[in-house]
């Protein structure tokens, strides 16, 4: 470990660098030239889709009752196709060094969102099937919102060399702790509260296990997963089925921005959420901030990428990674908390691999607090597609959109597609010498 | 000061005394314990025994934070820098100054370091990202960390291990200057020449234990005979043989190095049978690249290696080992050794699938075991058991597995690279006798080293690299001065084939 | 450290066991099922109601404690008896030769559980043994359970053919599931702990895909269910149909996989170069071994055996898979990783990991018939003894063995940057 350890990663070479980013303006083109060719040349001449963006709960709050917007389906693919096009054309061109991945962001959004209009095409003027956008994006916006908690929750322990595998786990006794807290004492603040401390517990134990007895962080990560997936089974028949009155299905209610919230398309999807909303944007803001820009940040970032050197200007690795672990868990476990408030009632296995995809988010957005936030966007709306396909009748296998972020994820970490770099010492065991 | 691991004693009663302005140069061969004597100055290690005092007052340091702030600055040998971090951050890390709301201030950072670089003659762009340094300019910003931390004592463990002539020379400069302000430098190496050349005092560790000082104006072979305890050999007894036929051809090679330029770049170089030659240069010439491409490990972009007749350019590790190639590769942690495993599969590394070790695909370990048995009586390995892992082994007999491993089936060509590079004297004389014992069955043997000393005594020809080109093929009885020339790309005569 | 001769023998032995991997496990046994009872005692009614009644009444906390060693008693008592033996019923068959299938229902139980087990966790073993973390046999499992079920449900042939057939067709689905993160890991440097977690994910909308469409589908049904394995491609019983013990032929596939991996890793020349690559992949290019072909190699490797535990389950217990088998985090591939850690990826470690882990589970649906108590319980109990043996010295102190240096276990994974 020493010797690679001292070997630094070199640079990446001039010619990885420009293949790279060559094949993902590749990439991109090819999803502008598919969404253009399938979606565009495949529906009919004369097809239109037609789209409302006035959410249902709202449409009589909204002053500005935008109406139906009717589009032909066919052009509009075709431009969105062609703007894609021309991006990926810059960027194979011009190579620019960064925000490649976002635009790659950006053309998989395109990609969902011409997918919506094509599966709404109609011929004719009938706007029986018009498509609720604002709806979507609202459905997506929870998804979203509870994956960027588990992605900064992985950003928080990965920044400072721990892999944090258990986020799934952390999210389950989250949701656990939440139903039953608030439930009981009505009040989601505390039920978040409780979930904080149940996911920095089992923060705490990885890394006790991890930075204490040196156990293999992946490992202990995947059993905590198991056993909070075992556990809350077992509460779940041995509580909550006996006392339903622990479990009532708590949805957390929005609060509406004044003003705000009254802005079309926007407004609702943004300003019009439960406070575990607001809270999220305002704890991304705040990752972001510290992990950049002070001075606790740049202490977790060295201890990432290399805690020897840490360790030798005096800072105290053990600690750094055991505070990091623990608030990572806390914020995983609040997610957890956020999820119950979306879903409802408390159902063993209902988290379903979200944790993953959290964590896929968080590669994805290559371990920054921002590019979590892009990933989840995108994986949130794709989960919440996949899960609601009856109604918007798309006729898309349901497990293609499933393995989506699963299969994104695969293709960036093989740099098929862009290029992740982790902290250096991330996952490595750090033993005081 | 005493300190013990376990019932292993590392550091016997050291007195150790630096004074101010004064570069102290402590000298010991590799497991000495000189690299314990930093730690416990530097707060890594607790001693068991003693005291340290700084400027009179006693001192132990619990964490190596506490040093720095005493004004103990570390140079590693690994460099302890973050290499995607800037230059100014890596600089300020456990001591940033800071406006509110713990942010980091920059500004200011970069001002300190660009004083502190102008105190000292230390020219570094402060936002520069580490990695993309060379190595020469990556050990300056260590420097640089520790003076901005107010170092008043700097240690420097084996700082020239990594660097090139000219970059020793800067450093050489930097520590003088260094000194003469006012700090006191605590050189450690256990290269004789360094040692003359930069210390104000020197003292000889060994075994644990201080066993002299030195003026630096003592000859090499004083500090040598203090540092191992007897005179030492720096010569090679070798009979002089007639070589035979060409066993190794290279003609025209290129070979890119991991960024993708070309590191070797058109070398032809012929190797007889029953002959030693010996590559010189400076490391990071492209020596490192031509033996990987001869033993296999990396791609030829074009020209061709021809071993005993046979074209063996881009063919696979495998088949060039066995068509009789020995290869002691140069980092044997890395490419040598399996250090978790036993001394007993060591030795059969990479002939595992050869009769007798196994038949159809399954292992005889009773061959296995009765191999080992021998290889270790002859070879003269010092393990307690052939099976015990190999780590437990010391460096000087891990080496010795490797080298026994490779000479104990039959060859048709050996190629050493820094074949004793870390080794104690007593390992590096073994070695030798059996590279020389090699050239005398009639193999054709390449070896590479960057110690003048050992191309000179060991080679029966000296080829010169440089830049990724033989520079010149020359006698060994040619002159330091020529051969220096050569390193340096000045070529006097056209290379001789 | 050399023995002192003087010591006493019993110090001596103490001293030796207490560096044994079998004792720590031993331990990490005792501890989950203390965490077990722990979590048994704060969830069930009856016990916090007597608890409660302790603080009104003089005398009440004996009572207290009788309701909780009976609750505790009557659920560990019910897992033992329903996943080894019942004295009772075994003693009524031993003196009236009668009811012997009752008799051994819970043995053969635990050995049907721990069939396909102990095949995943080879194939995991074996791949942590080459410096490769599997976490994707869950994944390679089910796309064998999909590929043998394909062969199983649609081709009709006698048994002698279909039947090695459908398990062949398992390791083949198993190591393409296996191949996709081989060759990613070789040829791009993805690492394989992302790659398969992802991939796992991929699978198991696969498999819903493949159940919910015509071919495997069963016929006029809605549901996530693939068609019935034929008979001639199922792993029948020993002990025929009508005895009600269903440990199977798939037993003897599990002990022929356990001695093909004795003799790949001890004996073998691939074995070797696997070992050699976990070990030092570096040196192993050196000496010639193809780092590439090797990671390709173990996947596929991993991955059939992983297929195999897969067709093996379905073949010997459901004869059809369905849109739940084996997804989730207590699925075999998970369950496979927990028992190579337990069996320190040595064949016969975890043959035994597989029996402990196996009449765990058994034991649990026992209990949960018997007692009410949920058979997630075992997961639990079988966490926190992973949990356990992954920090021996955490045991020792614990415990206060003496001897607590012992070698942690060989860490498993690489981390994520290098």
């Amino acid at each position: 470990m020493t010797i690679a350890a001292a070997r630094t990663p070199g640079p990446p070479t001039v010619r990885q660098h420009f293949g790279r980013t060559r094949v993902m303006g590749l990439s991109i083109g090819v999803i502008g030239l598919f969404i253009g060719v399938v979606f565009g040349l495949g529906s009919r001449a004369g097809s239109h889709t037609s789209v409302t963006w006035s959410p249902v709960n709202l449409s009589s709050a909204v002053p500005w009752h935008l109406g139906t917007l009717t589009v032909p389906t066919r052009l509009s693919c075709l431009i969105l196709g062609l703007i894609l096009v021309a991006l990926g054309a810059e960027v194979v061109v011009r190579r620019p060094e960064r925000g490649v991945m976002a635009r790659f962001g950006v053309a998989g959004i395109f990609f969902l969102f011409t997918l919506i209009l094509w599966t709404g095409r109609t011929l004719g003027p009938s706007q029986v099937s018009s498509i609720n956008f604002t709806a979507i994006l609202i459905g997506s916006s929870g998804v979203a919102m509870v994956l960027v908690y588990g992605s900064l929750s992985g950003v928080m322990c990965e920044r400072a060399g721990v892999v944090n595998i258990a986020i799934e786990g952390q999210y389950i006794g989250g949701a656990l702790v939440g139903t039953v807290l608030a439930s009981t004492t009505h009040s989601f603040i505390i039920a978040a509260i409780g979930g904080a401390a149940i996911g920095a517990g089992l923060g705490w134990i990885l890394a006790f296990l991890a930075l204490r007895y040196m156990s293999d962080q992946i490992i202990v990560g995947v059993v905590i997963v198991t056993m909070m997936a075992g556990l809350s089974s077992y509460l779940n028949l041995q509580v909550l089925s006996p006392y339903p009155q622990y479990n009532l299905g708590n949805l957390a209610p929005p609060l509406a921005i004044p003003l705000l919230s009254k802005i079309p398309i926007l407004g609702p999807v943004f300003f019009n959420q439960s406070g575990f909303f607001y809270a999220m944007m305002l704890l991304v803001a705040l990752v972001s901030f510290g992990l950049f820009k002070t001075r606790w940040g740049l202490r977790v970032r060295a201890v990432g990428e290399h805690p020897k050197a840490a360790a030798s200007v005096g800072i105290n690795v053990v600690r750094v990674r055991y505070i990091n672990v623990v608030l990572g868990g806390a914020i995983a476990g609040v997610g957890g908390v956020a999820f119950m408030a979306v879903q409802g009632q408390f159902q063993p296995g209902y988290t379903s691999g979200l944790g993953y995809i959290a964590l896929a988010g968080m590669i994805f957005g290559r371990w920054r607090p921002s590019g979590a936030v892009v990933a989840s966007v995108l994986f949130g709306i794709s989960v919440y597609l996949a899960e609601n396909l009856q109604t918007y009748q798309i006729p898309v296998p349901t497990e293609i959109l499933q393995m989506f972020p699963f299969l994104i994820t695969i293709a960036v970490v093989s740099g098929l597609i862009g290029r992740v770099r982790p902290p250096a010492a991330d996952g490595l065991p750090y033993q005081r010498d | 000061m005493t300190k013990r691991f376990d019932s292993l004693v590392a550091n016997d009663g050291i007195d150790l005394v630096v004074e101010p302005g004064q570069i102290h140069c402590l000298l010991g061969e590799n497991g000495a314990g000189k690299s314990t004597l930093m730690n416990v100055i530097f707060g890594l290690l607790r001693p068991d025994e003693g005291e340290m005092l700084i400027d009179g007052e006693p001192v132990w340091f619990t964490n190596s934070g506490e040093a720095v702030r005493r004004g103990i600055g570390m140079v590693h040998q690994h460099f302890m820098l973050v290499p995607v971090f800037s230059v100014a951050e890596n600089v300020v890390l456990g001591f940033e100054p800071t406006k509110s709301f713990d942010r980091l201030d920059y500004a200011k950072a970069r001002d300190d370091i660009r004083r502190v670089s102008k105190e000292f003659g230390l020219e570094v762009d402060p936002d520069a990202i580490i990695e993309e340094l060379p190595v020469g300019l990556q050990q300056r910003v260590e420097i640089l960390k520790a003076l901005d931390h107010d170092a008043q004592l700097l240690i420097l463990d084996e700082p020239t291990a990594v660097l090139t002539p000219q970059e020793i020379d800067a450093l050489m400069t930097i520590m003088r200057s260094l000194a003469d302000s006012g700090k006191s430098i605590l050189f450690i190496t256990h290269k004789l020449k360094e040692v003359k050349e930069a210390a104000d005092v020197i003292t000889v560790i060994r075994q644990g234990r201080v066993v002299g000082t030195a003026q630096p104006t003592d000859s090499e072979g004083t500090l040598a005979s203090l540092m191992v305890g007897r005179e030492v050999i720096l010569t090679v007894e070798k009979e002089v043989r007639s070589p035979g036929d060409d066993v190794l051809e290279i003609r025209d090679l290129v070979v890119r190095d991991d960024r993708g330029l070309p590191a070797v770049n058109g070398v032809s170089l012929d190797v007889r049978a029953g002959e030693i030659m010996a590559l010189a240069g400076v490391q990071g010439n492209g020596q490192t690249e031509l033996v990987e491409a001869l033993a296999g490990m990396r791609f030829v972009e074009s020209g061709t290696i021809t071993l005993r007749g046979r074209d063996i350019t881009n063919k696979t590790p495998r088949e060039i080992l066995d068509h009789g190639l020995g290869h002691v590769p140069e980092d044997r942690h890395r490419n040598g050794l399996v250090l978790s495993m036993s001394v007993a599969d060591n030795l059969v590394l990479n002939t595992p699938r050869r009769a007798p070790f196994a038949r159809h695909g399954s292992r005889n370990l009773n061959a296995v075991r009765d191999n080992a048995t021998q290889v270790v009586r002859d070879f003269d390995i010092r393990a307690t058991s052939i099976f015990e892992p190999v780590s437990s082994l010391s460096g000087g007999n891990q080496q010795k597995v490797i080298v026994a491993r490779e000479l104990s089936r039959p060859l048709t060509f050996f190629v050493a690279s820094q074949p004793t590079r870390g080794l104690d004297v007593g390992s590096i004389e073994y070695v030798h006798r059996q590279i020389v014992r090699q050239r005398d069955e009639g193999n054709g043997v390449l070896i590479v080293s960057s110690e003048l000393d050992e191309v000179l005594s060991l080679g029966d020809r000296i080829a010169v690299m440089h830049q990724g080109k033989i520079t010149g093929v020359v006698e060994p009885t040619t002159s330091r001065e020529t051969i220096g020339l050569l390193m340096a790309g000045v070529s006097e005569e056209p290379a001789r084939a | 450290m050399p023995e002192d001769p003087r010591a006493s023998l019993l110090s001596r032995w103490t001293r030796r066991t207490s560096q044994s991997p079998l004792l720590v496990t031993a331990l990490a046994l005792i501890l989950g099922l203390a965490v077990g009872a722990l979590v048994i005692i704060v969830t069930t009614p009856a016990v916090l109601d007597a608890w409660r009644g302790s603080f009104h009444s003089w005398g009440a906390p004996g009572h207290a404690i009788k309701v909780t060693l009976d609750n505790v008693g009557a659920g560990y008592r019910s897992m033992f008896t329903g996943s080894v033996v019942d004295p009772p019923q075994f003693w009524h068959s031993l003196t009236t030769g009668r009811n012997w299938s009752l008799s051994l229902t819970p043995l053969s139980e635990t050995l049907t559980y721990a069939t396909p087990l102990v095949i995943a966790s080879i194939g995991v073993g074996i791949a942590f043994q080459t410096g490769i973390f599997n976490i994707g046999a869950n994944g390679q499992a089910v796309a064998g359970g999909i590929a043998g079920a394909t062969v199983a449900s649609m081709i009709h042939l006698p048994t002698f053919l279909h039947l090695p057939l459908t398990l062949l067709a398992g390791v083949v689905g198993g190591m393409a599931a296996g191949l996709v993160p081989g060759l990613l890991k070789a040829y791009t440097g993805a690492h394989e702990v992302i790659v398969t977690i992802m991939f796992n994910y991929v699978i198991y909308a696969f498999l819903i895909y493949t159940l919910l469409s015509t071919p495997l589908q069963l016929p006029g049904q809605q549901n996530d269910i693939s068609r019935t394995f034929d008979a001639t491609a199922q792993l029948s019983p020993f002990f025929g149909g009508s005895s009600g013990l269903r440990v199977n032929w798939g037993l003897f596939v599990a002990i022929a996989v356990v001695v093909f991996a004795w003799w790949f890793l001890d004996r073998s020349s691939l074995g070797f170069d696997f070992r050699v690559t976990g070990a030092n992949p570096n040196a192993a290019r050196a000496s010639g071994i193809n780092a590439r072909v090797v990671v390709v190699l173990v996947f596929l490797v991993s991955g059939g055996l992983a297929g195999l535990a897969g067709i093996v389950q379905a073949s010997g217990t459901t004869h059809l898979i369905t849109g739940g088998f084996l997804i989730g985090n207590a699925g075999i591939g998970f369950t496979a990783i927990t028992v190579a850690l337990l069996g320190r990826n040595r064949p016969m470690g975890i043959v035994w990991g597989s029996l402990l882990f196996a009449a765990l589970g058994v034991g649990g649906r026992a209990m949960q018939s018997a007692t009410g108590i949920p058979l997630d319980l075992a997961t639990v109990i079988q966490s926190v003894i992973v949990l356990f043996v992954a920090t021996p010295v955490l045991i020792k102190e614990i415990f206060r063995l003496r001897g607590a240096h012992t070698s942690a276990l060989q860490l498993a994974t690489k981390g994520w940057g290098s």
